[in-house]
């Protein structure tokens, strides 16, 4: 894109002088349109944690992940005696019994992929998580209860070290090209993940420091050892790998090149059918594939074909939803819920709507204050600062009521997120308080408050363009308390780079929320305060809440890191470093109602409902799509249907 | 003061060129308009008569909602003193500006959402921004800021300049020849893409932005100057006062620069216009003066996100039309009359 508009920007400078701002503008408002586009790109959202993935920012390797030494154990080809094998047949399924096999599906993407690789240069795009939803983990986890159930093993045991998880491979499991899946294929990808010519440093290190062995016993039965010791929950999801084929990959510099648009065999229900570069990208199902009897594959991945045709800009793919060409569309953005959903294609209940309300960590989204910058490490500030921020207020304008309103940073984490915390409300009196307890009494003459001579005012710094409206009512709202915020917006990462320097006063950012349980040692110990890259960026530093952290780290049980959980959760709250701000704890989507949802339409981690590869659990009933159509030309009426579903609603 | 003969011939050719000389005099109402924005379009109320005392709250301190009695201790809302007023009948009395807003104040409206649409009731003629902020002030103080930010971008240009092209032109030479390279190369880099970058790492703030912009655009009038301080530096005139005796600096500033100053002027209409498109373009794309201040290119990106609330959009691309044609004859009608070849038409 840059090679073709810097000429084209020159030439217009040379041919005419005069002229050059305006040419600047409409020329800087194309390349803008399409960075925006390319920048939003959807994707297929992975339900389960299986396949560790760099993710693009705000993936920051703390000191915690790096082992201390690295193990060096020699592979013991005999497998410990006292292996104790679990499955699990008993959590019920969580597909629906209903569900008719066939027809196609057809979706859109903002833009084709750069390559087919899943790992190496390009490959992290919109794309890749499509990609990695094509493939299996060792084992999956069910949406709704959280265990493990079998996946690409059968079987699988916990080595008393905590680090070591043995697994029985499923001896029907089968590429899709046919080949069967065993231990080699497991051994092979940590040669693949490791090795330097698929470019790709964060697979290489997470394979190394991560994933220190994989140790093969027989053709299907194998471990595979971690870092270091993790709670059992969280060890088995950071063990569960997708193999990588070994008969199909020829690992040599010229990797990344050779293999760009070459079709890896998968081990999930579909394959790339059709590709037409630029265009779209058609999935055929297996006729025959290994896992159709399974009992938590069954029902599963219906439709015969899934098209993902590119079109380039939402609004686009909006007329072609509504004529029809697409399956389905998400509502999530407040407008198109509320202004364009509506007419007669929903009226005369063609088209229906659902906002389904699901259970899934909550991103961490607040203000996070500095304690190490401008008069914030006093707790009095930061209460009344706490205080000031008029949430609900954006939440009832701009956001329009959709989102609500973030209780304290973990939650989502089931038992572990302490229920018990609400958050502080905006309450003048409360600011005026605790600002006066800290000396802040006095107001200027513009309204804001002064102690000897200096202003109560604090740079807000963010990233993300669409957030300023948000903003702007903060600042406005602060205002009223004697408070001034002052905005500073800044490129995404320019303004992640500032908070990992800890350069920023108070930041606006959230954090994505990762993980089984929460993590405090990464945001809250004192090790990781005053530092450069690290994620205290809240530069907090209390000896009782660093023990307390490091006891909770080292914990295994369960039932005693959900207590600790609670009390950290308690103590960060009492230190209002952070201010939460919202969270949006529901999917929304319009679909063509021939599109068949579960009779429980989703699960509890059902991120969104209609998707072809992750969950699979809806149909696509080709008969009654003829009655929609025909009754589309005459104009009849169906049933219209507008679903709210809030089983998995946090009350 | 007494204009030369000359001078007065062109301003009234000037006067002659109508669409021109009426463009003229309604711009520069606008800019005297939007100097005075304060007491247009504004939150605070010109004049509150409370108790028989007077207050003018526009140019003066913030007065806390417990001056009024109001039982708050932030700044006074003008539009519900009014109304309490009106209630209570006490003969006290609240007098608005035209727009009772200011460009940063979100009005929020029970139980509907922003923006709301142009309505007479709640005085938001233009309707108000996805934020709820008035339209109508905010393209005002714009205007104000786009005008005062292309008017300081030209001056330090046109001085940097004009310099340097007089120079280039009158002393020729090694000067002329390095300048001449170093301006190629300046002129090549893209300005655009080094703010943005700057953006991005800073807050670019107006005279950060200024600052930048004139160390990448000076060089666009030089050449003119440079040409024409050759051609004048060859004519009689200049070697008669030269055989005189007169040194450079009195032929530099009374003969060549006097005699360039309508190549000056016929320009500066048209960098008028590309400095306030400068300025959209940027904040078009995020790159220009930090949030929330009031700009009409923030204005033209949310218009553009919110196409089905017309208002937005249209009032800004109607204001920035309106500037932009206006600056343009302006422009023509400078030329035509300050331009020695009487008969050319601007292409």
């Amino acid at each position: 894109m840059n090679k073709l508009t810097v000429p084209t920007t020159q030439m217009i400078m040379k041919k005419n002088k005069m002229n050059y701002s305006v040419y600047k503008t409409l020329l800087l408002m194309a390349i803008f349109s399409v960075s925006g586009v390319l920048s939003s790109c959807s994707d297929d959202t992975a339900l389960s944690g299986a396949s560790p993935m760099p993710e693009t920012t705000q993936n920051i390797n703390s000191v915690e992940d790096q082992p201390n030494t690295q193990d060096v154990v020699a592979p013991t080809m005999e497998l410990p005696s006292n292996v104790n094998w679990i499955t699990n047949t008993e959590d019920n399924i969580f597909a629906d019994p209903e569900a008719k096999k066939g027809g196609t599906y057809r979706a859109f993407m903002l833009s084709f992929p750069l390559t087919l690789r899943s790992v190496g240069p390009d490959s992290n795009g919109g794309f890749a998580g499509t990609l990695r939803n094509l493939q299996m983990g060792l084992v999956d986890f069910h949406p709704n209860t959280l265990n493990p159930i079998p996946a690409l093993a059968t079987h699988w045991a916990f080595d008393e070290d905590q680090k070591t998880v043995y697994y029985k491979l499923d001896p029907d499991a089968r590429w899709s090209d046919g080949k069967p899946i065993t231990a080699d294929d497991y051994l092979y990808t940590l040669v693949f993940m490791r090795s330097e010519h698929i470019i790709a440093p964060w697979y290489n290190e997470y394979y190394s420091k991560q994933i220190t062995d994989i140790i093969k016993y027989d053709d299907y039965t194998i471990a595979i050892r971690a870092g270091n010791a993790k709670p059992l929950d969280e060890l088995i999801a950071a063990t569960s790998l997708s193999p990588k084929p070994k008969h199909f990959h020829k690992l040599d510099e010229n990797w990344v090149r050779d293999y760009n648009w070459k079709e890896e065999p998968t081990t999930g229900a579909y394959v790339i059918d059709k590709i037409k570069k630029g265009k779209y990208i058609q999935f055929k199902r297996l006729a025959d594939w290994w896992a159709d009897e399974k009992k938590f594959y069954q029902y599963r991945f219906n439709v015969n074909k899934v098209r993902i045709k590119v079109v380039r800009d939402n609004n686009i793919a909006w007329t072609y939803f509504l004529k029809g060409e697409l399956d389905n569309f998400s509502l999530v953005i407040p407008s198109f819920w509320h202004n364009k959903a509506q007419g007669p294609v929903f009226e005369n209940g063609y088209v229906h709507k659902i906002k389904f309300y699901n259970d899934l960590p909550q991103p961490a989204s607040g203000l996070w204050l500095n304690t190490a910058a401008n008069g914030l490490d006093d707790l009095n500030v930061r209460l009344g600062l706490a205080h000031s921020i008029n949430i609900e207020k954006v939440i009832n304008t701009v956001l329009r009521g959709d989102y609500e309103r973030l209780e304290t940073h973990h939650v989502g984490f089931g038992d572990y997120s302490n229920a018990t915390i609400k958050p502080r409300e905006f309450d003048l009196d409360k600011a005026d308080q605790y600002f006066s307890n800290a000396g802040w009494q006095e107001f200027g003459a513009d309204g804001i408050r002064v102690k000897e001579g200096k202003r109560l005012a604090f740079e807000v710094s963010y990233g993300a363009q669409h957030h300023t409206d948000r903003l702007v009512i903060l600042k406005e709202e602060a205002k009223k308390s004697g408070v001034e915020l002052n905005l500073q917006l800044l490129d995404s990462a320019a303004s992640f780079k500032k908070v990992l320097e800890k350069k920023h006063q108070i930041s606006w950012m959230a954090w994505s929320g990762g993980g089984l349980s929460p993590r405090y040692w990464e945001f809250y110990h004192s090790i990781n305060a005053e530092k450069t890259q690290t994620n205290n960026i809240t530069n907090i530093s209390d000896p009782k809440l660093d023990s307390l952290i490091e006891v909770y780290r080292k914990e295994l049980l369960k039932e005693k890191r959900i207590s600790m959980a609670h009390e950290l959760e308690q103590m960060l709250f009492d230190s209002g470093v952070m201010i939460p701000t919202t969270k949006v704890p529901y999917t929304r989507e319009a679909y063509w109602s021939w599109v068949k949802l579960p009779s429980f339409y989703g699960n509890k981690r059902s991120a969104s409902l209609v998707s072809a590869f992750s969950s699979g659990l809806f149909w696509i009933d080709t008969e009654y799509k003829k009655v929609v159509e025909e009754a589309k030309k005459q104009g009849d009426k169906l049933p219209a249907s507008t679903i709210i579903d809030d089983t998995w609603r946090k009350k | 003061m007494r204009l030369h003969p000359l001078t007065i011939k062109k301003f009234q050719r000037f006067k002659k060129i109508k669409r021109g000389y009426w463009s003229a005099i309604i711009f520069i109402s606008l800019i005297l308009l939007a100097c005075g924005a304060e007491v247009v379009s504004n939150s605070r109320a010109l004049i509150v008569s409370y108790n028989n005392q007077l207050f003018f709250p526009v140019y003066n301190d913030f007065l806390p909602g417990t001056t009024f009695n109001l039982g708050y201790k932030y700044e006074t809302n003008y539009r519900d003193l009014k109304e309490v007023f009106q209630e209570n009948q006490n003969g006290n009395w609240v007098l608005l500006p035209i727009i009772p807003y200011n460009p940063y104040e979100i009005d929020y409206i029970e139980g509907e959402y922003p923006p709301y649409a142009p309505s007479m009731d709640t005085r938001h003629y233009l309707g108000t921004d996805a934020a709820g902020r008035d339209v109508a002030a905010r393209i005002l103080y714009g205007f104000r800021i786009s005008i005062a930010f292309s008017a300081i971008l030209l001056v330090f240009n046109y001085l940097i300049g004009t310099t340097i092209g007089c120079l280039m032109g009158y002393w020729g030479g090694a000067f002329d020849i390095i300048f001449q390279r170093i301006i190629e190369i300046w002129s090549s880099v893209p300005t655009l893409y080094i703010i943005m970058i700057i953006a991005s790492i800073m807050i670019p703030d107006f005279w950060v932005l200024i600052t930048i912009m004139v160390f990448f655009e000076w060089t666009g009038i030089t050449w003119y100057m440079r040409t024409s301080s050759y051609r004048e530096k060859a004519r009689t005139y200049v070697l008669a006062a030269r055989a005189m005796g007169a040194s450079s600096r009195r032929i530099i500033f009374n003969h060549l620069l006097p005699n360039s100053v309508s190549i000056l002027i016929t320009f500066i209409p048209f960098s008028i216009a590309g400095g306030i498109t400068t300025l959209t373009a940027l904040d078009y794309l995020g790159f220009g003066l930090p949030p929330p201040t009031p700009s009409w290119g923030e204005l033209l990106r949310q218009g553009i996100a919110n196409m089905d609330h017309k208002w937005i959009v249209s009032s800004v691309v109607f204001s920035m039309i309106a500037v932009l044609v206006m600056v343009t004859w302006i422009g023509e009608a400078v030329r035509e009359s300050f331009d020695p070849k009487k008969y050319t038409t601007y292409e």
